[in-house]
């Protein structure tokens, strides 16, 4: 008899052990390419690199990224790109998608050329849309560096000054370069955008949609009042998406713009590079990827906190 | 109890994990060279060691890329050619194993490999002096001195190109095989009457090529490539104006009268459209206004024919082979000529030098290949070669320098403008040369095109504060 009990007991303790033997692979995966990296960015974050070996300096790096005049640049350009990419790219999207909707003729061959964009590497997108105003040469640069076209002097995507600015130090109105920075942005990230609003429109049931017709209501009512917030779950994850894309994303700078003209594409993930791989100063990079990282985690959670609240009152 | 049983697994898991990412990051302590067994000059292995061993070099060149538009083809096709001739010579004993690496990703490798004792390379290929600081900095190469003094070839090398290599600690970072000054290419066309010599007939001429539709200079203006120009056409002004970027003391020093009037004339320059706009376009953009030579000039780098091509003369003249033979062709035909840049008053004109040469980094395990080779490049059926293909300057050992392969035009003209130059690296004492580069090149960038209204001084005393607050 107490042989049995003993089996049984034994037994289930096995049992009761045997989700967290399934799931120590993952943990060790886990452990070794997340929270170990991550760990060693902390400390990495304190130390500054001299010859003699690496040197606590405690949180020198982060005060010395805060007076640094580049960041509160980077700063205000990050912003200015978020803000206009993942705008621009959530209202294309959605009319395309609204477009597409419709049934029209050839609706699934559109579908397919609109996905070309998301299957080509950001880099890539970056050095084609560089060649297409590159000064002089550029396959849009006798449109656009034309002045009857675009008075006084035409327009050089890649060298011109920034306009005065609205704000003080904020850089807005953007450069040129900025703006067809989010332009290429836009293009990269519009597919899969107006995919995702594609699938969620197709959810909404049209006999709402119909009823509210016969409620009278015309299409951009219908839009505002029935399709909108019926989407607004889908469209806080494509927000959220872009946001944490262009957040990080560097591909498109390093190729299309390099930061410039001057300093006027010089967003946090290309300063991130910078002072890492061009700097070499592995601390001060750990200590802007250690701020980046936080922005991050407030972005996630505040959207999937956004996300809920969405989702209830919906 | 399960729990607590779970919880200790865990640690224990996170611990070895932890052991076995974090062992190897202990770096291999900065070793001398040894040098107990001084290489012979050139070592052809006379007997054979019992088992070949890899020696692995990183390259920013790739043997097996047989591209003919390739922008490396000279150096592709130099591995290709001495790679077997090596493993020939030394047949055997060593087996050249070449990893091709991106030019301007290739020192950041190495110092992160190095740092978190990765696999390096018993050879690193040094392109650009300022690598010399960063390996410094970062303990990334091993100290070459005891053993290169005991070569024969030490007491040949040109003392600037070991300067070069030394690092603040008098350490011996690098092998200097060849030099490669910054000077500027002219379309003859353009300046037939011989490049101006001081700004103000710089001015004057420039004014009349503008009144023909043409610009009188090009050059790297952009803030691309971390800052890259500065140590082109804009460290060459400003040493041209007899400016420098630090005090001799390890900190930066812009705000001095002749970086101002450097700056003043630059500013100058870009405000007339003496300047094209692709100048600042960056991604190497600027070569093309030379390429057509819409652009008279073109202040760059010695080894940067490699690169400008294919070209079209102002007379018609097409060089289109699309290599480097095209500029070469050029200055042989005397549509293109190389001359020194102009100088302000009392100043001699300047231009930067950087090194090409050799790195044995610190955890390289096959230092000894790392020496045999070094000292077969050395050698006088090597050396000449190497310095025209991947070095691209001029010879640092002096006997070199008397090779018939460096008596053509080309060198000839290029060994005038120089000696007719004070050419020096453009980053002085400054510690962290490439913060210097990134920074600087923004502020210049900022006073000659962003804001040519903004208040020089000004400027550059904010650059240098922010850059010695670091200090």
């Amino acid at each position: 008899m107490r042989q049995l009990l003993s089996r049984s007991k034994g037994g289930g303790r096995t049992q009761s052990t045997l989700p967290f033997w399934l799931i120590l692979p993952t943990i060790i995966v886990l452990l070794a390419i997340q929270v170990y990296p991550a760990l060693y960015t902390v400390w990495l974050s304190l130390q500054e690199r001299e010859p003699e070996g690496w040197t606590f300096i405690g949180l020198e790096n982060f005060k010395r990224l805060f007076a640094t005049s580049l960041f509160n640049e980077s700063v205000g350009h990050t912003i200015v790109f978020l803000v206009g990419y993942a705008g621009l790219t959530l209202v294309l999207g959605f009319v395309i998608a609204l477009l597409l909707s419709r049934n029209v003729r050839l609706s699934g061959l559109y579908i397919t050329l609109l996905f070309i964009p998301w299957i080509i590497a950001d880099l890539l997108v970056g050095l084609i849309f560089r060649l297409m105003v590159v000064p002089d040469y550029g396959l849009l640069s006798g449109i656009l560096q034309n002045p009857a076209i675009i008075p006084p002097d035409g327009l050089s995507v890649l060298t011109a000054v920034p306009p005065k600015s609205w704000f003080g130090d904020f850089p807005f109105p953007p450069a040129a370069a900025m703006t067809f920075l989010i332009l290429a942005s836009t293009w990269r990230a519009l597919p899969f955008v107006t995919l995702l609003l594609l699938a969620a429109m197709q959810t909404v049931p049209t006999e709402i949609i119909e009823s509210s017709r016969i409620d009278g209501a015309n299409g951009r009512q219908v839009i505002r009042h029935i399709m909108v917030p019926l989407m607004l779950p889908t469209m806080v994850v494509a927000l959220f998406s872009l946001t944490l894309s262009g957040m990080n994303g560097v591909g498109m700078v390093f190729s299309l713009t390099g930061g410039g003209p001057g300093t006027s594409t010089y967003v946090l993930s290309y300063m991130l590079y910078s002072i890492g791989w061009d700097r070499l100063q592995f601390g001060r990079a750990a200590a802007l990827a250690l701020m980046i990282a936080i922005v991050n985690w407030l972005l996630i959670s505040g959207t999937l906190r956004l996300t809920r609240v969405e989702e209830r009152s919906v | 109890m399960k729990q607590k049983w779970s919880l200790i697994v865990l640690i224990l898991l996170f611990a070895l994990i932890l052991t076995a990412c974090g062992g190897s990051t202990e770096e291999p302590a900065a070793e001398n060279a040894p040098a107990e067994e001084p290489a012979a000059d050139t070592v052809p292995a006379e007997e054979p060691a019992a088992e070949v061993q890899d020696f692995v070099t990183w390259y920013q060149y790739d043997e097996k890329n047989e591209d003919p538009a390739s922008d490396e083809r000279v150096g592709n096709e130099y591995l290709r050619n001495t790679i077997p001739q090596f493993n020939e010579a030394f047949a055997g004993k060593w087996n050249w194993a070449n990893q091709p690496k991106a030019f301007d990703r290739m020192t950041t490798e190495l110092v992160a490999a190095v740092q978190a004792g990765g696999e390096v390379p018993d050879l690193f290929e040094l392109s650009n002096t300022q690598d010399v600081i960063d390996f410094y900095r970062n303990g990334t190469a091993q100290d070459m001195m005891a053993w290169a003094q005991e070569q024969s070839w030490w007491s040949d090398l040109d003392p600037n190109a070991i300067d070069a290599c030394t690092a603040p600690d008098g350490a011996l970072l690098c092998i200097p095989i060849s030099q490669r000054p910054q000077l500027v290419y002219v379309w003859n066309d353009r300046f037939p009457d011989g490049y101006p010599t001081t700004p103000e007939e710089f001015l004057a001429r420039a004014e009349e090529l503008k009144a023909e539709g043409l610009y009188a200079i090009t050059f790297f203006g952009s803030t691309d490539k971390g800052g890259e120009g500065l140590t082109r056409g804009i460290w060459t002004t400003i040493s041209s104006f007899g400016g420098a970027l630090d005090d001799g003391q390890g900190n930066m020093l812009l705000n001095t009268p002749e970086n101002i009037a450097a700056i003043e004339f630059l500013r100058e320059i870009v405000a007339n459209e003496y300047v094209p706009e692709i100048a600042f376009a960056g991604g190497f953009q600027e070569e093309e206004a030379f390429k057509d030579s819409s652009a008279g000039s073109f202040p760059t780098g010695l080894f940067g024919y490699r690169y400008v091509n294919p070209l079209t003369a102002p007379n018609g003249t097409a060089y289109a082979k699309g290599s480097a033979e095209d500029m070469i062709d050029a200055i042989e035909a005397g549509d293109v000529y190389l001359t020194h840049f102009i100088a302000a008053e009392g100043q001699m004109p300047g231009c930067g030098v950087d090194v090409a040469g050799f790195v044995i980094p610190v955890g390289a395990t096959n230092v000894d290949a790392a020496h045999d080779y070094i000292n077969w490049i050395m050698s006088p059926e090597q050396n000449a070669n190497w310095v025209q293909g991947p070095g691209g300057g001029f010879p640092a050992l002096k006997a070199t320098q008397a090779d018939p392969a460096f008596q053509t035009t080309f060198y000839k003209e290029a060994a005038e403008a120089i000696g007719a130059s004070a050419c020096s690296p453009w980053y002085g004492s400054l510690e962290r040369p490439n913060e210097a580069q990134e920074t600087v090149m923004t502020a210049v960038y900022k006073l000659i095109k962003e804001d040519p209204t903004a208040d020089i001084a000004e400027v550059l005393t904010q650059t240098q504060e922010e850059y010695n607050a670091g200090n």
